[in-house]
């Protein structure tokens, strides 16, 4: 069991672009699955590849159980990484690929033949040691991938993009996978990515990046509830920001006042944000304005409708039956659920 | 209105197809036939008179009866052997050294680091720089009266120039060497640093974090993937230092002579009676390359298969 402690953690390759990670502060638990989420060239596999020890940082710091670790070399930290495309060595079996971390720490043939067994039944591909990796599919790479790393009993387990190279009902499986190992072996895990729903789905904690620079650090329900800002709000699939003034619980905006219990900010300027899942049409039950309907899509589990509130507009989407219900240009009462608004901090503020 | 029936244009499979190739298959022989013929002509006829030649058919000077003579007075002789073994010798030991030497420094250029345009355009600049050029300078550095030489005898190295050990015209063919080494480390290494550069990093990394060291790193996951390339390179180096004739002819000893050497000079030798010898000298050559280049392809295709 290990605990990852990262501080003020800088990678910058060169004087003239910013630093690709920049001051990262993250407290791994030990025994978890956390998330490195953003969209590509945020920084997310370059920290990884820190904790691994195949990147030297810039400055800042890496303690595994609080102690730095800096000074060991990759191959004494115990942080295996499962690269994105594999790389299985492909002059190598099936059984070789598995058994090479045990053949570096020269571990007697005999263990290493009996170990590879049972890793490659852990990762459900029996009898699979005299192939070639060029003969496997990229799901099949992938756990062998998996099992390579497993064998050695890492510390961590670092996972680059673990799903993106997967087609869906791979995805699944491996994605149980990933989860009854890690829950079994009670691994540390990072595992990178820039699929929010992947994160959603497998992380015990998120951790989002931006531009090298650490935006929440949370369990993945907070991101959707209380994201800390607007652009995170967005990056979760939030559409509806109305800026207003925040006072006592309630926001006022230019199409009228709403409840807001749930709120980032003490007071002062403010933004209303609200999911669209959140918006509600018909009945008026306070929290309510007037709206015009725009547009609206069917698209079978929901159905999405664009509103128009004065000069702003919403997006709503309800249940697929309602598209029988409203036409466009329709006037509508347009709900905000108080209990699912959350009222963020301004985007000027923010730098 | 009555629609026009619809007109299929893709060729059916079949006869079609396979007249088809069949013309392909024309078009590609007759635009190479130009080069094919040059090939026929000058190499194989070369190749094919040298053969005969070989065999003691020699019509011009009155040889008209096929025989192994020289073939057996090549292999019988004491000289020749000895000439093959050198041969072997030099071309085997400056590939080895080379090949080893170009890993290690395509390895160091590898790296990004500053200025690493202009050391990577020194280290391959003696790649135009002709053969000869390092003949001339290996007898200026490391003979007898060479500047490394003077400069042992200078620093009290050695006594005098005379005690410095023989490197040029000497039985280990040591001038050869470091001439053939100097001229084929950038050809080998320049190879090599391209397939390091596409293969990447990553499997080292791989490596890395599962707990290899860095020379563990290198000898089971780097060396495996470049080794195609190194053998393809190695073997042209080898191919060339076997059967190349003017540095041993300029820095070899006079006894035993390289192969090419001693082909040439019973060519050229005033009794005609020598040139069957010199052609089956030449063939052995020209078989034992071959050989090199059968067993490159079958070493290779084992690398690349895995």
């Amino acid at each position: 069991m290990t605990q990852v402690t990262l501080s003020a953690l800088t990678k910058q390759f060169d004087e003239k672009s910013p630093p690709a990670v920049d001051r990262l502060d993250l407290e791994i638990e030990s025994g978890k699955l956390t998330a490195l989420l953003g969209p590509s060239g945020c920084g997310k596999t370059t920290t990884m590849k820190m904790i691994a020890g195949l990147l030297r940082p810039t400055s800042g710091d890496i303690g595994f159980n609080g102690e730095s670790i800096l000074s060991i070399p990759p191959e004494d930290r115990g942080a295996v990484m499962v690269f994105q495309n594999y790389l299985l060595f492909p002059y190598m079996t099936i059984a070789e690929n598995i058994g090479f971390g045990l053949k570096m720490r020269k571990v007697d043939r005999k263990e290493i033949r009996t170990r590879v067994t049972d890793m490659l039944d852990l990762v459900q591909l029996p009898g699979f040691e005299d192939r070639k990796p060029r003969q496997l599919s990229g799901g099949q790479q992938q756990r062998i991938a998996l099992a390579r790393a497993l064998i050695v009993q890492p510390n961590v387990l670092l996972l680059d993009e673990p799903l993106s190279n997967l087609d869906a009902h791979l995805r699944d499986e491996m994605r149980e996978l990933i989860r009854r190992i890690q829950t079994e072996m009670e691994i540390t895990t990072v595992f990178v990515t820039h699929d929010q729903e992947e994160a959603v789905v497998l992380a015990d904690r998120i951790a989002l990046l931006f531009d090298g620079q650490l935006q929440q650090f949370d369990v993945p329900d907070a991101f959707f509830e209380s994201p800390e800002s607007i652009e995170i709000a967005k990056f979760f699939g939030g559409t509806n920001f109305i800026p207003g003034h925040y006072e006592g619980g309630e926001i006022t905006t230019a199409i009228g006042r709403f409840r807001a219990p749930r709120s980032a900010v003490e007071g002062g300027d403010a933004v209303l944000s609200i999911r669209p899942e959140a918006v509600t049409l018909g009945a008026a039950e306070g929290n309510s304005v007037m709206g015009r309907i725009r547009s609206h899509v069917y698209v079978g589990r929901y159905a999405r409708f664009r509103i128009t509130l004065g000069e702003i507009e919403v997006e709503a989407i309800t249940d697929p039956a309602q598209v029988k219900l409203f036409n466009d240009g329709d006037e509508v009462p347009v709900t905000f659920d108080p209990a699912k608004i959350w009222v963020i901090r301004p985007a000027s503020s923010e730098q | 209105m009555k629609w026009p029936k619809p007109v299929s244009r893709t060729p059916r499979l079949g006869r079609a197809s396979l007249s088809e190739k069949a013309a392909q298959r024309l078009t590609i022989t007759l635009l190479l036939a130009p080069a094919i013929l040059v090939i026929l002509l000058l190499f194989m006829g070369g190749l094919i008179t040298g053969f005969l030649r070989s065999l003691g058919y020699f019509p011009l000077i009155g040889l008209n009866d096929f025989n192994f003579e020289a073939y057996t007075t090549v292999f019988t002789d004491n000289g020749f052997i000895r000439s093959f073994i050198l041969t072997f010798h030099i071309a085997f030991t400056s590939t080895l050294i080379a090949s080893i030497l170009a890993v290690a420094s395509a390895m160091l250029l590898r790296p990004a680091f500053r200025g690493k345009r202009f050391v990577q355009f020194i280290f391959s600049l003696n790649l135009t720089i002709p053969h000869l050029v390092g003949a001339v300078g290996v007898l200026y550095l490391f003979s007898g009266s060479g500047l490394v030489s003077r400069l042992a005898t200078g620093a009290g190295l050695i006594d005098s120039p005379q005690g410095f050990p023989a490197m040029v015209n000497d039985p280990w063919a040591i001038g050869i060497i470091i001439q053939y080494v100097w001229k084929e480390i950038p050809f080998i290494g320049v190879i090599v640093l391209a397939i390091l550069l596409s293969v990447g990093e990553d499997y080292e990394s791989v490596a890395r974090s599962l707990g290899a060291n860095r020379w563990q790193a290198f000898r089971n996951v780097t060396l495996p993937l470049i080794m195609p390339g190194v053998v393809s390179a190695s073997v042209i180096v080898f191919a060339f230092t076997f059967g190349a004739f003017e540095i041993p002819w300029l820095l070899g000893s006079t006894f035993p002579k390289a192969l090419p050497v001693l082909a040439f000079e019973s060519y050229t030798d005033v009794d005609l009676a020598a040139r069957p010898q010199a052609m089956a000298m030449a063939m052995v050559i020209a078989v034992m390359s071959s050989l090199m280049i059968l067993a490159y392809m079958k070493v290779s295709r084992r690398y690349v298969r895995s």
